[in-house]
């Protein structure tokens, strides 16, 4: 469209952006706001704006005891963040492989993550955490690996049968989660898989994969087709030249879906609260701060809640172009 | 591409979907003809079609359906109309000043449900900042009630998926060719005439996806009505998934549930059968 130009007509344009900021904005300021509060801040009848802001909350929700030498291992863990995060921002400039650095600085992640309960009595809520990392990885790592195997059949082969699975697999996605989860319910009870995580994203993977076929097919359909001929022609077999000139070519694509895939795993409610009963997932873990109506509750669940969305929204602010990529890749080509 | 590679390439997809979600389709079919509850969950007994008939003649899932079909009718319009107009908005900015008010917009949808649907329910607990608002502003105390939850599951289904409208509809206003418009300034044409006959119908292929798909995902609506109603009857705000959900977890009688989900099933395959044979015939004739 013609931009507006007038000068009334901007403020009014401002004016409707910025409402709309503050109406998105609002649950998640006055959740932060409460998860600071103490029990009795937060319990004021005339909701509190200013108010000295307290830390037990997040203390609660993720500490079981509080070490002696709790500033020296704050202080330490705080330290190595520092450095990994250092590290992984400045990769591109290092004179070392980039896939390299990586590599060191996942495992320094997964070391500091596996160190942190040596050092501190953490709560539940750590391990929930530690458990939907690694189920949300698991699920993400398989479900894009045969996605993009079948994805990129589907794009290439001309068949019927390419034509079915695809018409099936939107069936399929418009079915609610209930009429498989029942079933993987009474299978999970039978073969006493019930509360394994294999279970959950072997569920997970199954469930997301009509979409991300779907999605991985329309990304690898704009790789043209020339690309791989010609691999093919220097004496490549199929999986080597898929493997090592289409990849690459569509990896913006594949990050794309993998976001959705992670958002998908670690969104997921319902599937894990019905095949689980301990080994739960954050979403459920939360949800149990909602049931009853005791006072301290609403200020845990508050900082629980900013807990589990913090590393979401950086993950997803740091890719967001890609998100954006992927929610207009299927809507603007259909 | 030859049909082998092709099978060779697709079979871990494709097995995976068929033992998944094929195979457990016909497990809750042949659940749905049984009586099972935990007790007996190796062993569910054969009551042909009593779980139907049980299901048919509940009025709790009746209702159920009811208010499922009523949330549909409002949210999805709602996130069509909502979604279009703050794209038109937000095409008037440009640059950073568009980035960062994408990335704001966008946080309700990238927010775990459940977890949004917390952050949503703090503003309407007793000490929240909008119940003290309404307070202020109507006079009367403000009480979760059957009305309320209910307004409060429509509000929040509003707020929390007009996101993906706004960046769908965004990204189709950014392909809208520049010519069309010019030609209608000069034509005369004032900006809601250009909306209104140039921009509405260049985006409905765009309607017709986000309508697709927010009327399967808003019948699906489960995490923010287990928060916001806790799946307290007194309530009567289920939706079909969450009474099912109830029936399953809480009632077990799993037969019966699984009996509910098939005819759930049934319901989308009749309307959705149109749509599919549509895109059926679509795929054929492009490839």
């Amino acid at each position: 469209m013609d931009p507006i130009t007038s000068r009334a007509g901007r403020r009014f344009v401002h004016f409707v952006l910025l409402s709309f900021t503050v109406y998105s904005l609002v649950p998640f300021v006055w959740t932060g706001m409460q998860s600071f509060k103490t029990v009795k801040d937060a319990f004021s009848r005339k909701p509190l704006l200013l108010f000295e802001p307290t830390l037990q909350n997040y203390q609660e929700v993720w500490i079981r005891r509080v070490p002696d030498n709790a500033e020296a291992i704050g202080l330490g863990i705080l330290l190595v963040v520092a450095l990994l995060v250092g590290l992984l921002l400045s990769a591109r400039h290092l004179p070392v492989n980039n896939r390299l650095v990586y590599g060191f600085c996942l495992a320094g992640f997964g070391l500091l993550l596996w160190a942190i309960p040596q050092l501190i009595y953490m709560q539940k809520f750590y391990d929930y955490f530690i458990n939907t990392l690694i189920v949300t990885a698991c699920t993400i790592v398989i479900s894009i690996s045969i996605g993009c195997l079948a994805g990129y059949s589907l794009a290439r082969y001309a068949g019927l049968a390419a034509v079915v699975i695809l018409i099936a697999a939107l069936a399929f996605r418009a079915l609610p989660r209930l009429a498989f989860v029942l079933p993987y319910y009474w299978i999970g009870s039978l073969l006493n898989l019930l509360d394994t995580g294999l279970l959950v994203v072997v569920a997970l993977v199954a469930v997301n994969q009509p979409f991300t076929i779907w999605m991985l097919r329309s990304f690898f359909m704009e790789v043209p087709k020339d690309l791989e001929e010609s691999a093919m022609v220097d004496g490549a077999n199929r999986l080597q030249s898929f493997l090592r000139v289409i990849v690459p070519v569509a990896w913006p694509g594949i990050i794309s879906t993998a976001l959705f895939t992670l958002l998908l795993a670690y969104n997921e409610f319902l599937l894990v609260r019905v095949l689980t009963q301990s080994n739960w997932t954050l979403p459920v873990a939360i949800s149990r701060y909602t049931g009853n109506e005791s006072a301290d509750e609403l200020t845990l669940a508050a900082a629980a809640s900013v807990s589990a969305t913090l590393p979401i929204i950086v993950v997803i602010l740091y890719f967001q172009k890609h998100l954006v990529k992927g929610l207009s890749a299927g809507a603007v080509k259909g | 591409m030859k049909r082998n590679t092709f099978f060779a390439f697709a079979s871990p997809s494709v097995i995976i979907m068929l033992l998944l979600m094929v195979v457990p389709l016909a497990i809750a079919l042949w659940l749905g003809f049984h009586y099972m509850t935990f007790r007996n969950i190796a062993a569910p007994e054969w009551v042909g079609l009593r779980n139907y008939s049980d299901v048919l003649a509940d009025t709790r899932f009746w209702r159920s359906f009811n208010f499922t079909a009523l949330y549909t009718a409002i949210v999805v319009p709602s996130w069509v109309v909502i979604g279009f107009i703050i794209a038109l908005f937000l095409d008037q900015v440009s640059g950073f000043v568009r980035g960062v008010y994408m990335s704001i917009f966008l946080l309700p949808f990238i927010t775990v449900p459940i977890i949004a649907t917390i952050m949503f329910k703090q503003l309407w607990e007793p000490s929240g900042l909008l119940t003290w608002l309404y307070q202020q502003l109507s006079g009367t105390r403000f009480r979760m009630n059957e009305t309320s939850v209910k307004t409060l599951i429509v509000f929040f289904g509003i707020w929390y998926v007009t996101p993906f409208t706004i960046v769908v509809y965004f990204a189709g206003l950014q392909t809208l060719p520049q010519e069309m418009i010019e030609a209608a300034s000069i034509d005369g044409a004032g900006r809601l005439q250009k909306i209104r006959h140039i921009v509405i119908p260049y985006v409905s292929s765009l309607t017709v996806f986000i309508l697709l798909f927010s009327i399967m995902d808003s019948y699906r609506v489960f995490d923010s009505v287990y928060v916001l109603s806790g799946l307290n009857p007194q309530f009567k705000a289920d939706t079909v998934m969450t009474y099912t959900f109830s029936t399953a977890v809480q009632v077990q009688r799993l037969g019966k549930a699984n009996a509910m989900s098939i005819l759930t099933v049934i319901g989308i395959m009749v309307v959705l059968i149109p749509f599919l044979r549509l895109m059926y015939k679509e795929q054929i004739a492009e490839r």
